[in-house]
C-alpha cells in the first residue's frame, strides 16, 4: 500500500480504499497476533488457539453449517436443544480473570511483611509460658497476654490491609460492571429476545445497526452491514460485512462477525459458531491473563525495606540472645528479651500506614481523573520513564475539527481548541459567502433534537465524523444551520460513495429575486477540481488557468502534509432557462451538468490535539520521561500530531526530513543527526529485536504509526529491555496483553473496552494525556513522602530497642515494656506518619529525572543510618534522661539501678532498699517500673514530635517549606499529645496497659532534646544545601 | 530454573566479594580508607558530643536531688510489711521441732537480722521513752533506740532457738521504711492468729503451737491497723500494710 498511497493522506469520507488495503496487505498483522498469542500463551493455550484458527465455518455452505450445528436456519434451534447445549458449553460470557480466592488474599496479608516476625514473637511468648507453667503452676500469665496482643496486632493490621485492598478493588468492580445484553434469537421458529449469555452455538441471531454482536457469528444474510472491529484489530474504519466467503483467514473473511464488536449500520442474520471464552475475544482476554504481571516497583521497594528491618531485628535479636545466654541469663528470659527486641525493631504500624498513604493518593488521583485499581500502581506512575501513548482520544480530542481553509489563494487557520465559540479568520470575502453556503448545504449530518442549551461543540450529531465537523463548524460561523437548510430547500441529492468520491445536492435558494437552483458539491479535491472550469477569487468567477491550478495543488499538498483530511468544494447556479422551478431532478440519470463547475475552496480537518497536551508533553520531557506515540493512524497524520503536541519537538528532524532537506537518499543520511523517528508497523515487523532496541535507544523522539495493537506489546517489551518503567495507554481488547505487560497499564475510561479496563492498573476517566502527567506528579510525591514516613517511623525503633539492650547488659529495671512499645507503634505514631503523605513537594519534582528502578531505593543506606544512628540515638538519650529522672526523684539514683534487675524483679523481695534506704514492696516497684515506662514513652513521644517536624523536608529548611503549610502535621502532633495524655491520665489506672499517671513536669524533660534534634537536622540540611555533592551531602542526604 | 538460580547465586557471591573488597576502587565494605576514616571521625566527634551532653544533662538532673530526702514519695505512700526469717518459698515456714537442722536456717537469719538491734549497735542513738512521736528539725538527725528486749521471748536473748525447739516459733514482722512518713492515729500491727502485742517498729509473733506430736499448721495474717493514712488493703499489693504467712510444724 505504501507505493500506492501518495504522500498526502487519503481524502476519504467513507472511503473504501482503506478497506481494500486491509483486505490485501494486512494478512501479516493477523499472523503477528497469532504469533504473539502463541508466544504469550502457555502450551495448553497453543492447542486451543490452533483449533480456533483452523476454524472453517466461513468456508461452509449454509447447508453444511446446518448439519454441523444441528440447527435450522429458518426455525432455529429448539428450546430443549438450546438448553442442552447451554448445559454443555456454559453461558455465553467471558469468564472473569481468575481471581485469587479471598481467603488466600487474606492469608497473604496475615503472613506478609513483618507479620512472620510478629507471629514468631507471639509463638515464642506462648512457648515461654508453656515452659514456665510446666515448672511452676502459678507463673504469671504476662507472656500469654503479650503473645495474644502480638497475634492480635498481626491479625488486625492484616484485616486492615485486606480491607483497604478490597475497597480499592471494589471501586473498579462497580465501575466495570456491564449492563446485561440482549439478543434477538430465532428458536422454535419464533423470534425471541433473550439475554445474550443464554446464547448457544447453532442459534440464529439477528443484529441491526447499533447492536453489539452477541457472539462469534457466521453471517447468513446481510444488508448494508458494517461493523466496527477496532476493539479487536485496532482498525478504526468501519468494515463491511456480507455473507460471502472472501478470505481463507477466518479473521479476515467478510462473513464472520466477532463477539463484542459493534454493528454500525445495516442488518444481518447469523449463526452462532462460538460462545463465551471460545470466541476470538475470549481467547485474547484469557491470553492476557497468561502474561506475567510484573511486580510493581513500590512492592519491590517495600520488600527491600522489610528485608532491611527484619534483618536488623533478627540479627540484633540473635546477637543479644547469645549475649544474654552467655551472661548466664536463663534461656527463658533470653527468649523474652528476644521477643522484646523483635517487637521494638519492627515498625508494626508502618505497612498499614503505607497502605493508607497510597490509598489517600489514589483518592487524590481519582479526583484528577486517574482511577487507580492497584494501589501500588500509584507510585509506579511516578517512576515511569517511558510513556507509550495512544494518539486518538488520548493526545487528540477524538473528533474531526476543521483546521484550515483555503480560498482566495490563501490559507486560513481555524480555531481547533476544545471550546472554540467563534472563528476569527477573515470572513469578509465574497468567496467565503459562497463557500460557507456549500459547507452548510452539502451536508447530511444533523443535530439530535433538544440540545439547544448544549454548547455547539458538545452536541450530539447524527452523521459521520467529517460531516459532523463541518456541521459544527458552520453552526459556529453561520448560526442556525438547520434554518439555512430549511430556507434552501433540498430538491435532489447524491450521497457520498467511494466510487464517486463526492457528494452533491441541489437546492432552491432563499434568494427571492434569483430563482436559479444552486448545485453544491464536496469531495476529494482532485475529483472536485476535475469537474470545474472556473474558480472563485474574491467572490468573482475566474477561468481556472494553470497558475490557479498550481496554487490549488500547493495548498492541497501543504494541508495534506499537515496530516489533515482535505475536502474540495464547488458549486454551480443552474441556468433558470434550462432548469425551471418545476424541473424534476433525477439522481440516477444525472439530468444536470456535472462539469464546468466553479471551484470555491478547500477545507481541511484533523482530529486536533487536546489543548492541555503540549504542556503535558513538555512537563514529561522536563521530568525526564520519554513520550512515545503508538498509533494505528497514518504516519503523516501521526507525525503532524506528534509535532503539534511536542512529542517531536520543533527543531528535531527524522532521517527522512534530513534526506529531503539535503536532497540526498535516505540511506546516506547520518543517523546520528536525527533525533526523531517515525517507524511504521510494516518496518517494525521486519525489525529484529536488536534493531528495535537500537531505535529505542538512539532516538529520543519516536512515533510508531500504522501499528497493530499487538505490536504495542513488542514495543513495550523493547522499552522494558532498556530497564525503563513503562506506562502504556490502551483501549482495545487487543491492547490488554500490552497493558498487562507494561509496568503500569492505563486504560481509557471513555473509549476503553471492558477487557482493557480489566487488565489495566489504572483507568483514565477523561482519556486525557494530561491526566497521566498529574498522576506522575502524584506518584513522585508519594515516593518522596513515603521516604519521609519511613524515616520517621524507623527513628523511634532505636529508642525502643536501646532499653532492652541496656537492660540486658547493665541490669537496670526495664525502661519500656513491650506493650508500651506497641502503643507507640500503633498509637501515637500512626497519624503523624500518615500526615507526612500530605506534605508538599520540596522543589519541582517534575524537573528531575525519573528515579532509577535499581539505584534510587526507597530506603537507602543513608536513610537507615541517619534514622537509626543519628536521630534514633539522640532520641534514646532523651528518653533515658526522662527515665533516670523519674527513678532518681523517686529515690533510685542511677548508680543504684545498675545490676538491680534480679532483686528488683523478685516477687519475694518486698523490702528492696533505694538510695535513701526506703524499702519498696514488689508491687510498689512494679508500679514505679510502669511509671518509668510511661516516662520513657512520653520521652519518645515528645521527641517524635520534633522528628515529625524535621521529616517534613529532606533538603530544604523547615522554614523554607513552611512550618504551617501542611495543617495535617499539626493535627498529627495534637493527636500524639492527646493519645499520650489519654494513656497516662485516662487509662493510667488500668493495670494491664502498664501506664501510670505521670507527674506533669516529666512531660517536659525531653523537650531540650527535641529542640536539639530539630537544630541538628537543620544544620544537616544547611550543609547539604551549602555543599552539594560534598562528602556531607553524600552521607547525610537520604 | 535451577541453572538460573545457580547463576544468580554465583553472581551474588561475586557481588558480595566485590563489596567486601573492591581492588579497583580500593574500597573495603563499600568505602575507601579515606572515606572510612572520615566517617569514623565523624561518629567519634558526634558520639563524643552526645555522650558529653548526656552526662551534662544527667548531672543537672542529679543537682535537683536532695541528699537526705527523695524528691517524691508518691509511689510509696504507705509501707509494706515484711517478715523475718525470710522463708525460702512463698511465705511458708516448715520445720520439725525435734530436728534442729530444719530450723537452723531460720534462727541464723533471725540472728543476722537482729544484729543491728543489739544494745552495743544502738549505743549512740537517743533513748526515746514512751514511744512518743516527735519531729526533728535537723541538721543532725538522731534515731531512737529500739531495745531488742522489747521482743521478749523472741529477742533471742533468753531463748537462742527463738522458740523453735519448744514449739513456740517466733516470726518477726517489720514495717518497711519510708522517709518522712508520719503515721496518723495510733497504729499497731494486728495479727489475726495470735496477738503478742504492739512493738515499734518490730513485731514479734510467737505461736503457741504446743509440743504435741501431730503436725500443726497455722496461717497468720498481720495488718497495720488504727492509722487512717497507712493502708492495709490493696488488691494487687499483698504486702501493703499487711503480710500473711503460714507455719507448719512437725513434731
Amino acid at each position: 500500500m505504501g507505493e500506492k498511497t501518495p504522500r498526502i493522506y487519503s481524502v476519504e469520507l467513507n472511503g473504501a480504499k482503506d478497506m481494500e488495503q486491509t483486505d490485501k496487505g494486512d494478512d501479516k498483522k493477523y499472523r503477528s497476533l497469532r504469533e504473539n498469542c502463541l508466544e504469550l500463551g502457555k502450551n495448553h493455550h497453543k492447542e486451543e488457539l490452533r483449533k480456533e484458527v483452523d476454524l472453517d465455518d466461513h468456508k461452509l455452505s449454509n447447508k453444511e453449517l446446518e448439519n454441523k450445528y444441528h440447527t435450522n436456519i429458518i426455525t432455529g434451534l429448539s428450546s430443549t436443544q438450546a438448553a442442552e447445549l447451554l448445559a454443555r458449553d456454559g453461558p455465553n460470557t467471558l469468564s472473569p480473570p481468575k481471581e485469587t480466592p479471598e481467603i488466600i488474599k487474606f492469608l497473604k496479608q496475615m503472613v506478609g511483611g513483618f507479620s512472620i516476625l510478629l507471629w514468631v514473637g507471639a509463638i515464642l511468648c506462648w512457648i515461654a509460658y508453656g515452659i514456665q507453667y510446666s515448672n511452676d503452676k502459678s507463673s504469671s500469665v504476662d507472656n500469654v497476654y503479650l503473645g495474644t496482643v502480638l497475634a492480635l496486632v498481626v491479625i488486625l493490621t492484616g484485616i486492615f490491609a485486606y480491607y483497604q485492598e478490597a475497597k480499592s478493588t471494589n471501586i473498579i468492580a462497580s465501575f466495570s460492571k456491564m449492563s446485561p445484553q440482549q439478543a434477538l434469537v430465532i428458536r422454535d421458529s419464533e423470534k425471541k429476545i433473550i439475554p445474550a449469555e443464554k446464547l448457544v452455538v447453532g442459534d440464529i441471531v439477528e443484529i441491526k445497526g447499533g447492536d453489539q454482536i452477541p457472539a462469534d457469528i457466521r453471517l447468513l444474510f446481510a444488508q448494508g452491514c458494517k461493523v466496527d472491529n477496532s476493539s479487536l484489530t485496532g482498525e478504526s474504519e468501519p468494515q463491511p460485512r456480507s455473507c460471502e466467503f472472501t478470505h481463507n483467514n477466518p479473521l479476515e473473511t467478510k462473513n464472520i462477525g466477532f463477539y463484542s464488536t459493534t454493528c454500525l449500520e445495516g442488518t444481518a442474520t447469523g449463526m452462532v459458531i462460538n460462545t463465551g471464552d471460545r470466541t476470538i475475544i475470549g481467547q485474547i482476554a484469557s491470553l492476557a491473563s497468561g502474561v506475567g504481571n510484573e511486580k510493581t516497583p513500590i512492592a519491590t521497594e517495600i520488600e527491600h525495606f522489610v528485608h532491611i528491618v527484619a534483618g536488623v531485628a533478627v540479627s540484633i535479636g540473635v546477637l543479644f540472645f547469645i549475649i544474654a545466654v552467655s551472661m548466664k541469663y536463663h534461656v527463658l528470659d533470653s527468649i523474652i528479651f528476644l521477643i522484646g527486641i523483635i517487637v521494638a525493631n519492627v515498625p508494626e504500624g508502618l505497612l498499614a500506614t503505607v497502605t493508607v498513604t497510597l490509598s489517600l493518593t489514589a483518592k487524590r488521583m481519582a479526583k484528577k481523573n486517574c482511577l487507580v485499581k492497584n494501589l501500588e500502581a500509584v507510585e509506579t506512575l511516578g517512576s515511569t520513564s517511558i510513556i507509550c501513548s495512544d494518539k486518538t482520544g488520548t493526545l487528540t480530542q477524538n473528533r474531526m475539527t476543521v483546521a484550515h481553509l483555503w480560498f482566495d489563494n490563501q490559507i486560513f487557520v481555524a480555531d481547533t481548541s476544545e471550546d472554540h465559540s467563534k472563528q476569527t479568520f477573515d470572513q469578509s470575502s465574497g468567496t467565503w459567502a459562497s463557500l460557507s453556503k456549500i459547507i452548510a448545504l452539502c451536508n447530511r449530518a444533523e443535530f439530535r433534537p433538544g440540545q439547544e442549551s448544549v454548547p455547539i461543540m458538545k452536541r450530539v450529531v447524527v452523521g459521520d465524523a467529517s460531516e459532523t465537523a463541518l456541521l459544527k463548524f458552520s453552526e459556529v460561523v453561520l448560526g442556525d444551520v438547520m434554518d439555512i437548510r430549511k430556507r434552501n430547500h433540498k430538491v435532489a441529492e447524491i450521497p457520498f460513495n467511494s466510487t464517486n468520491k463526492f457528494q452533491l445536492s441541489i437546492h432552491e435558494t432563499d434568494n427571492t429575486t434569483d430563482k436559479r437552483f444552486l448545485m453544491v458539491m464536496k469531495g476529494a479535491p482532485e475529483k472536485v477540481l476535475e469537474k470545474c472550469s472556473t474558480i472563485m477569487v474574491n467572490g468573482q468567477e475566474q477561468p481556472l488557468d494553470k497558475s490557479t491550478a498550481e496554487a490549488f495543488h500547493t495548498a492541497y499538498m501543504e494541508l495534506g502534509g499537515l496530516g489533515e483530511r482535505v475536502l474540495g468544494f464547488c458549486h454551480l447556479y443552474l441556468p433558470a432557462d434550462k432548469f425551471p422551478e418545476t424541473y424534476s431532478f433525477d439522481v440516477d440519470t444525472m439530468n444536470f451538468p456535472m462539469s464546468n463547475l466553479c471551484f470555491v475552496g478547500l477545507l481541511s480537518m484533523i482530529d486536533p490535539p487536546r489543548s492541555t497536551v503540549p504542556d503535558a508533553v513538555t512537563k514529561c520531557r522536563n521530568a525526564g520521561i520519554k513520550v512515545i506515540m503508538v498509533t494505528g493512524d497514518h504516519p503523516i497524520t501521526a507525525k503532524a500530531i506528534a509535532k503539534s503536541v511536542g512529542i517531536i519537538s520543533a527543531n528535531s528532524e527524522t532521517v527522512e526530513d534530513i534526506a529531503k532537506r539535503l536532497h540526498i537518499p535516505v540511506e546516506q543520511v547520518n543517523k546520528q543527526d536525527a533525533k526523531a523517528a517515525v517507524v511504521t508497523g510494516m518496518e517494525l515487523k521486519d525489525m529484529s529485536v536488536d534493531q528495535l532496541d537500537e531505535v529505542l535507544t538512539s532516538y529520543s523522539e519516536i512515533v510508531f504509526a500504522r501499528t497493530s495493537p499487538q505490536q504495542k506489546l513488542i514495543i513495550v517489551e523493547g522499552c522494558q529491555r532498556q530497564d525503563a518503567v513503562v506506562a502504556v495507554t490502551g483501549d482495545g481488547v487487543n491492547d490488554s496483553p500490552a497493558l498487562k505487560k507494561a509496568d503500569i497499564g492505563i486504560a481509557m475510561g471513555i473509549a476503553g473496552s471492558d477487557a482493557a479496563k480489566n487488565t489495566a492498573d489504572m483507568v483514565l476517566l477523561d482519556d486525557n494525556f494530561a491526566s497521566i502527567v498529574t498522576g506522575v506528579e502524584e506518584g513522585r510525591l508519594i515516593f518522596d513522602n513515603l521516604k519521609k514516613t519511613i524515616a520517621y517511623t524507623l527513628t523511634k525503633n532505636i529508642a525502643e530497642l536501646c532499653p532492652f539492650l541496656i537492660y540486658i547488659i547493665i541490669g537496670i529495671p526495664l525502661p519500656i515494656g513491650t506493650i508500651t512499645i506497641l502503643f507507640i507503634d500503633l498509637g501515637t505514631d500512626i497519624v503523624p506518619s500518615i500526615a507526612l503523605a500530605y506534605e508538599k513537594a520540596e522543589s519541582d519534582i517534575m524537573n528531575r529525572k525519573p528515579r532509577h528502578k535499581k539505584k534510587d531505593r526507597l530506603v537507602n543506606k543513608q536513610l537507615a543510618l541517619y534514622s537509626y544512628l543519628h536521630i534514633g540515638l539522640m532520641q534514646s538519650l532523651g528518653a533515658f534522661l526522662v527515665y533516670f529522672t523519674v527513678y532518681a526523684q523517686e529515690g533510685f539514683r542511677p548508680s543504684i539501678l545498675i545490676n538491680l534487675r534480679v532483686e528488683w524483679e523478685q516477687d519475694s523481695v518486698n523490702n528492696l532498699e533505694d538510695s535513701y534506704g526506703q524499702e519498696w514492696t514488689h508491687y510498689q516497684r512494679k508500679y514505679l517500673e510502669w511509671t518509668g515506662y510511661t516516662a520513657y514513652f512520653v520521652g519518645i513521644m515528645v521527641q517524635q514530635i520534633a522528628d515529625l517536624i524535621i521529616r517534613k523536608t529532606r533538603r530544604n529548611s523547615i522554614f523554607q517549606q513552611g512550618l504551617f503549610r501542611n495543617k495535617v502535621i499539626w493535627v498529627a502532633i495534637a493527636s500524639q499529645i492527646i493519645i499520650a495524655l489519654i494513656l497516662s491520665y485516662g487509662l493510667g489506672s488500668v493495670t494491664a496497659l502498664n501506664f501510670t499517671m505521670l507527674q506533669p513536669q516529666y512531660w517536659f524533660v525531653a523537650v531540650p532534646h527535641a529542640i536539639l534534634i530539630w537544630v541538628y537536622d537543620e544544620v544537616r540540611k544547611l550543609f547539604i544545601r551549602l555543599y552539594p555533592g560534598s562528602w556531607w551531602d553524600k552521607n547525610m542526604y537520604y | 530454573m535451577t541453572k538460573k538460580d545457580k547463576k544468580s547465586f554465583n553472581q551474588s557471591l561475586a557481588e558480595w566479594k566485590l563489596f567486601i573488597y573492591n581492588p579497583t576502587k580500593g574500597e573495603f565494605l563499600g568505602r575507601t580508607a579515606k572515606s572510612w576514616g572520615l566517617i569514623l571521625l565523624f561518629y567519634l566527634v558526634f558520639y563524643g558530643f552526645l555522650a558529653t551532653l548526656f552526662t551534662f544533662t544527667m548531672w543537672v538532673m542529679l543537682q535537683t536531688l536532695n541528699d537526705e530526702v527523695p524528691k517524691y514519695r508518691d509511689q510509696i505512700s504507705s509501707p509494706g510489711l515484711m517478715v523475718f526469717p525470710k522463708p525460702v518459698s512463698a511465705l511458708e515456714y516448715s520445720f520439725s521441732m525435734s530436728d534442729p537442722q530444719s530450723y537452723k536456717g531460720y534462727i541464723e537469719d533471725l540472728k543476722k537480722f537482729l544484729k543491728p538491734y543489739a544494745l552495743e549497735a544502738q549505743k549512740n542513738l537517743i533513748d526515746c521513752t514512751g514511744g512518743i512521736l516527735f519531729e526533728q528539725k535537723g541538721p543532725v538527725y538522731k534515731a531512737c533506740q529500739f531495745p531488742v528486749t522489747l521482743l521478749e521471748e523472741c529477742s533471742g536473748v533468753s531463748d537462742p532457738s527463738f522458740g523453735y525447739s519448744s514449739g513456740h516459733p517466733c516470726v518477726l514482722v517489720k514495717m518497711n521504711r519510708i522517709i518522712g512518713l508520719k503515721p496518723q492515729g495510733n497504729p499497731r500491727i494486728d495479727c489475726s492468729v495470735s496477738k503478742v502485742g504492739y512493738l515499734q517498729p518490730l513485731v514479734a509473733v510467737q505461736l503457741g503451737l504446743g509440743a504435741s506430736s501431730a503436725p500443726k499448721e497455722a496461717t497468720v495474717e498481720c495488718k497495720i491497723v488504727d492509722s487512717p493514712n497507712l493502708k492495709n488493703h490493696d488488691d494487687r499489693d499483698k504486702f501493703l500494710g499487711r503480710v500473711a504467712f503460714k507455719i507448719t510444724m512437725h513434731a
